[in-house]
């Protein structure tokens, strides 16, 4: 929807204010309510699908296949699918841009590796279903969740191919798959998420709603992995419906601002997110 | 995975299974759906529940009860089924064959799946079983039955899934049968050797037994314990200790290692003069590699399939030109192998890379030419690391008598079998027969050959009878080549016409059908056969007549065994699974039954017959005008004997119409034959002889080489003409299934050695390679005046040196390969043989399709389905052959018990400590071992020259070489270890 310039004044006017007020009384780092499915595809190694109250709705399918480690540029591949545009078109090719580099960036590779030569290689397949606001945050989580679902077949042959080559065999129970976190030697195994920030005035809000992104002054995206800032960290026009009238400049100091934001709010993020797949019923309902 | 299984109707129930599939080091989470219905019936007799639900299959078939009411008691009177595990079909089926046991089988759908993964063969042999219900066997879809569907459990390898789902099948029969339903209780007896499901069933308060304990329960228990298999009875035949063999590489190391190219792929072929050294050909190299001693060949048998990894360079051999045969190693076989000392260089640990540097050497040493002469010898060696697929089969032998324990008490003990095909090591059964059972020919099956065992563990399957016995060593040959000799089944027979030898043409003339409508009638030609005497499968007839423009007319005409084995059929199946009649000496096992192969089918003299013919327009030269195909009604006026066919042409005064057109054809004839031999074709010669049999006693008489009369030419030029027509049609219409027959160039190295004995011992002379047509002038040139028997010697090593000619679907390789270097043909197929050959049968089907006549089966359009057919029939044909040879060699043997005599023999191979001679009178090769001739001490073998030299046995000085004549004693000796009765040969 599209607000009038009155619509647009009163909601800048309301979020620029030293308290904010967001149109939906969440506080500035609240997100919308989110409702998480996951490993509900059932050829897929992991999924996860995330819907919001307004209708949006992201799809996430991940896939493993076994490769030479050393004949892949990377072992994860993204896709991002937006019914209406093209794959090649700015919107979905940013999108995809900053989730490679995220997942590049920030993810332990070490436990796709099978044998020294040979690793898994995770294809993520995100198909944006609908969406009102712009959608990077809700792909990510999606991601997360998918990933954090994901369980890879178990190797059961030698892992020290060193000398001599192995073809790597695998248990043909699937119910002997591990997940990627207990593959992963640390403890914890969280993937990274992006974070998006809408700046209006003094004031930074997480989750801009597609109303609000119409008075931003600028937008923000922050990673966060293993319970830090990661990269990327840039900013961006979150405009999705209109060309973002209000745009202006970006202080350091919002920067700054938006990264100790990050730093105490995330961490809560994650763990709700967590809480989310530990509740997950294996009911085999999506509906 | 939660069992989360959703019902779509009644009856019917959809679960899914999720598994992880690795082929190819992939890995890939599988999901498959999967239906369950409740109306599976028991198929028991004894049944009153299933019988009042059952419901027609999708072939409106209604399923057939055939569990018997009143089963098979056991010795305490209980009447039982019986439900077996995996293991128990894979390693028995012998005993679930017998006809003394094993009634009343309940086979589950988990057991016929696992079976058919693991061995094929087996899976069709239970399969046949449970098709002849005469020992009611059923199968049981427990995988589909609501009821006795289980779901694999975390954890749970799939072989403990499967076990408990035969034991969940069990539980289901025993409650089925046995609660409110049969008036008499039936024993369900589950019969496994696995510990673990043997203890569970029990547990679970199953009837479980052993296979022992199940075959200890029947009331002729006695007569079957022998036949019980050892490797899966219990643990106690161990024989630790006794030697050790290395390990075979894990399935992950074979896979990753044939891909990166350090292992190799390759069926082992043993030497046949040394047992301790097989070589395996691989496509990397041009040599094959050579494996020796028993620590490299690692268990493998002859013709399994093998992985190999190459040996380094500082092993690398010769191929040794020593003999060495089993029996000679001696009895308790510990006579040291030649490079065990150096197995230790082996044992340090090399890398992949290493690896690969070593095959690179060992490409170029088998390829470049400029090495040294020493260089140039050595062959890169190998040992085995892992069998990929075994060999195994029925195996025919005796026990050795040495073997044998002097004791009488009555406890199963172990025995050596010595086996008939020499390339294949001594065999290890546990019987308490062996006492009665020496001096007989007996049918083993291996079963394992662990690695601490020095010898393979095996069980006694029958007894054929005595040794040298004809029934028994005929039978025994059929095993050996794996023909399938028994009578036709039910189900074949059933194909045949009603009418059976009643069947004629007139009363299958109906002009309405359009097929019958297409056939041509030419009753008015004078068609006659010729064949070799008594002949009762005539396949093939000819005519010919001259035209009024001056050309001739000349007809082939073969039975048209098609219209009576139709596709699909289980005639057909038959047929295709003999693929061809196998010829021996006294028999003949036919491939199609007898009323089709010596009736219906053959070109009778004086009855009308259907057949396919071929009709050529040629002109004076025999170069084709033109040709057409067409399914024909003939009526041949005459039978002809080659002799006869040729006294009849020969005689002046005979001017009938008949004699003309048999005198056109041999004309005609002639010149086919003399184009062809001017293109290149090859006149190799094989030492083929034949043995007349007394008709009285059936003993055989004497021993004749084959004779050649111009009318074997004349009907041998005309097939080859009809075959190479019927090529060209069918690959012009089925351009990639059309089934041909092609003959490969020799590769040069197959003539090396050949030409290397030339070089040296016959002064300018060579054969030449670049070409059939070079091949065949060489052979001619190669002449000694002062033996004419040279050359026809020089052409019998020659054909040795030839590749196999073998049946493909055309889409295998491209035009230029169809080539027959043989024939010097650019294509050609088999058409003339369909009683006899199933490669013609496929041929009719196919120029039947390309004329129009009808549709072609799918069968024989699909590319992947005529692979399968044409492996099994080159096979067949192979087998056949064999089996015809060995048949020859067993009278041959016979005739020479009989008649001791002075021959001329010529040296064809020449080893350090012996010569292989070849009496062409008998078509007999021996060996002679250097200590029969002579002082071994004094011995100087010159391998460049193929010349032994050493001190005879009455002092003087001798030299043998290869190609030279000499004079031997030839006589018939049995072996007493083998019991195979072999040519000796001692040198005058």
């Amino acid at each position: 929807m599209i607000l009038s310039p009155a619509e647009r004044s009163y909601l800048y006017d309301s979020l620029a204010k030293d308290e904010l007020i967001r149109p939906d009384a969440r506080a500035d780092y609240q997100f919308r309510p989110i409702e998480v499915k996951t490993s509900f595809l059932p050829s897929s190694n992991g999924s996860a699908r995330v819907r919001l109250t307004d209708g949006s709705e992201i799809i996430t399918s991940i896939k493993s296949k076994v490769v030479l480690a050393a004949e892949e540029k990377s072992l994860i591949e993204c896709d991002i699918d937006i019914p209406g545009f093209r794959d090649d078109s700015n919107f979905v090719a940013n999108l995809k841009y900053n989730m490679t580099s995220l997942l590049n960036k920030s993810f332990p590779f070490e436990s796709l590796k099978l044998t020294s030569k040979y690793a898994f290689k995770l294809f993520i397949d995100c198909v944006v279903i609908s969406y009102s606001s712009f959608p990077l945050t809700f792909i990510s989580i999606a991601c997360y969740l998918a990933l954090k679902s994901t369980k890879l077949p178990k190797l059961i042959s030698d892992v020290n191919d060193e000398e001599t080559a192995e073809q790597p065999l695998f248990s043909d129970d699937w119910e002997n798959a591990q997940y990627l976190g207990d593959l992963n030697d640390s403890k914890s195994f969280n993937p990274p998420l992006i974070i998006v920030i809408g700046v209006v005035g003094k004031n930074l809000l997480f989750d801009p709603s597609a109303e609000e992104e119409q008075v931003l002054e600028n937008g923000i995206i922050i990673s966060w992995y293993n319970n830090d800032i990661s990269t990327p960290i840039h900013n961006l026009n979150f405009s999705v419906h209109s060309n973002m009238p209000n745009y202006k400049g970006l202080s350091q100091q919002m920067i700054m601002k938006s990264i100790l934001m990050a730093r105490k709010h995330c961490a809560n993020i994650v763990k709700a997110l967590d809480q989310a797949i530990e509740e997950q019923t294996d009911d085999g309902v999506i509906f | 995975m939660a069992d989360d299984r959703k019902r779509l109707s009644t009856g019917l129930v959809v679960t899914s299974k999720v598994f992880v599939s690795s082929k190819n080091g992939g890995a890939t989470k599988i999901v498959r759906e999967h239906y369950l219905r409740d109306d599976i019936p028991c198929y028991s007799k004894c049944c009153n529940i299933c019988q009042l639900d059952v419901k027609p299959n999708a072939l409106g078939e209604i399923p057939e009860f055939v569990l018997s009411q009143e089963p098979n008691k056991l010795s305490n009177g209980h009447p039982h089924y019986v439900i077996i595990d995996t293991n128990i079909a894979l390693h028995a089926i012998d005993l679930l064959e017998s006809a003394e046991c094993f009634y009343d089988v309940i086979i589950t759908q988990t057991v016929l799946d696992e079976v058919k993964n693991v061995s094929f063969p087996i899976y069709s042999r239970l399969r046949a079983l449970v098709k002849a219900q005469e020992k009611r066997f059923v199968i049981y879809h427990n995988e589909f039955n609501e009821q006795t569907y289980i779901v694999r459990e975390k954890n749970e390898s799939i072989n403990d899934r499967n076990d408990r789902a035969i034991r969940k099948s069990v539980e289901w029969y025993n409650k089925h049968l046995n609660t409110n339903n049969s008036k008499t209780n039936v024993d369900i007896i589950f019969v496994t050797n696995d510990k673990d499901n043997y203890r569970k069933a029990k547990s679970d308060g199953l009837d479980a037994r052993t296979l022992t304990e199940y075959i200890d329960s029947l009331p002729n228990a006695e007569d079957l314990h022998d036949m019980i298999p050892q490797n899966i009875t219990s643990d106690e035949q161990d024989m630790p200790g006794e030697t050790s063999y290395p390990e075979y590489y894990s399935t992950a190391r074979i896979l990753g290692g044939i891909k990166n190219g350090t292992l190799y792929q390759g069926i082992l072929n043993i030497s046949t003069y040394n047992f301790l050294e097989g070589s395996v050909s691989v496509p990397a190299f041009k040599k094959p590699l050579l494996i020796l001693g028993s620590k490299n060949l690692n268990r493998a048998f002859n013709s399994d399939s093998v992985v190999v990894e190459l040996l380094p360079k500082e092993l690398w051999r010769e191929p040794s030109s020593t003999i060495v045969e089993e029996e000679n190693v001696g009895e308790e076989g510990n006579v040291d192998d030649e490079n065990e000392g150096e197995n230790q260089v082996s044992t340090k640990i090399i890398s992949d890379k290493e690896r690969q540097l070593l095959a690179q050497e060992a490409m170029r040493s088998t390829s470049s030419k400029e090495l040294q002469q020493q260089e140039k010898r050595l062959q890169p060696t190998a040992k085995v690391v892992a069998i990929m697929r075994r060999s195994w089969r029925y195996y025919v032998g005796q026990i050795s008598p040495s073997s044998v324990q002097d004791d009488s008490s009555n406890v199963a003990r172990n025995c050596f079998v010595i086996l008939m095909d020499k390339l294949l090591p001594r065999i290890r059964i546990k019987t308490r027969k062996a006492r009665e059972l020496l001096g007989k020919r007996i049918v083993v099956v291996v079963d394992s050959w662990s690695s601490n065992s020095k010898y393979p563990q095996g069980h006694f399957v029958r007894c054929l009878g005595d040794v040298e016995s004809a029934e028994a060593e005929t039978e025994a040959l059929l095993l050996e080549h794996d023909v399938e000799y028994r009578p036709f089944s039910k189900s074949v027979l059933s194909c045949l016409p009603e009418d059976g030898d009643n069947w004629t043409v007139e009363n299958n003339s109906n002009p309405e059908d359009p097929k019958f409508a297409k056939r041509v009638d030419l009753r008015d030609r004078l068609v006659c056969s010729i064949d070799p005497p008594n002949c009762v499968d005539i396949d093939d007839a000819l005519h010919a007549r001259k035209l009024p423009n001056g050309n001739y007319e000349v007809g082939v005409h073969i039975a048209d065994v098609t219209h009576f084995v139709r596709a699909n059929t289980a005639l057909d199946a038959e047929a295709a699974s003999r693929g061809t009649s196998v010829y021996l000496v006294e028999k003949r096992i036919d491939m199609l039954p007898m009323v089709l192969g010596t009736n219906l089918c053959s070109l009778k003299p004086y009855v009308d017959r259907f057949a396919f013919s071929v009709i050529w327009e040629v002109d004076e030269d025999a170069n084709i005008v033109k040709v057409d195909f067409m399914k024909s009604i003939i009526k041949s006026r005459k039978a002809f004997a080659y002799e006869e066919a040729q006294i009849r042409i020969d005689d002046k005064t005979q001017n009938d119409e008949l004699t003309q057109s048999m005198r056109i054809l041999l004309n005609l004839s002639k010149k086919l034959k003399s184009k062809r031999v001017k293109a290149g074709a090859l006149n190799l010669a094989s030492p083929e002889v034949k043995v007349h049999m007394d008709n009285e006693t059936s003993d055989p008489g004497e021993v004749e080489i084959k004779q050649l009369l111009e009318t074997n030419s004349l009907v041998e030029e005309f097939m080859l003409f009809a075959n190479i027509s019927v090529a060209r049609k069918i690959f012009d219409a089925y351009s990639q299934t059309a089934m041909l027959r092609r003959h490969a160039a020799p590769p040069a190295t197959n003539f090396e050695e050949l030409n290397n004995m030339l070089r040296a011992r016959k002064k300018g002379m060579a054969l030449s390679l670049e070409s059939s047509k070079a091949l065949a002038d060489s052979l001619d040139r190669c002449m000694d005046e002062k033996d004419p028997y040279f050359n026809t010697l020089l052409r019998i090593m020659s054909t040795r040196c030839m590749m196999a000619a073998e049946y493909f679907p055309s889409g295998s390789y491209g035009y230029p390969e169809f080539w027959h270097y043989g024939l010097a043909v650019d294509i050609y197929t088999h058409f003339t043989s369909p009683i006899r050959r199933y490669c013609d049968v496929v041929v009719h089907r196919q120029l039947a399709g390309a004329i129009g006549y009808e549709q072609l089966d799918l069968s024989h359009r699909d590319k992947n389905k005529m692979e399968i057919i044409v492996k099994n029939i080159n096979k067949r044909h192979r087998n056949a052959q064999f089996a015809g040879r060995a048949s020859i060699e067993y009278y041959v043997g016979q005739v020479m018990k009989n008649n001791e005599s002075k021959q001329e023999g010529y040296i064809i191979k020449c080893f350090n400590n012996g010569v292989v001679v070849l009496v062409p009178t008998f078509g007999v090769e021996g060996l002679i071992r250097l200590e029969h001739m002579g002082d071994a001490s004094t011995s100087i073998f010159d391998e460049d020259k193929f010349e032994l030299s050493f001190t005879d046995l009455k002092g003087n000085n001798r030299k043998l070489a290869v190609f030279d004549k000499v004079h031997v004693h030839v006589r018939s000796v049995k072996d007493d270890t083998s019991g195979k009765r072999k040519a000796q040969l001692v040198l005058v």
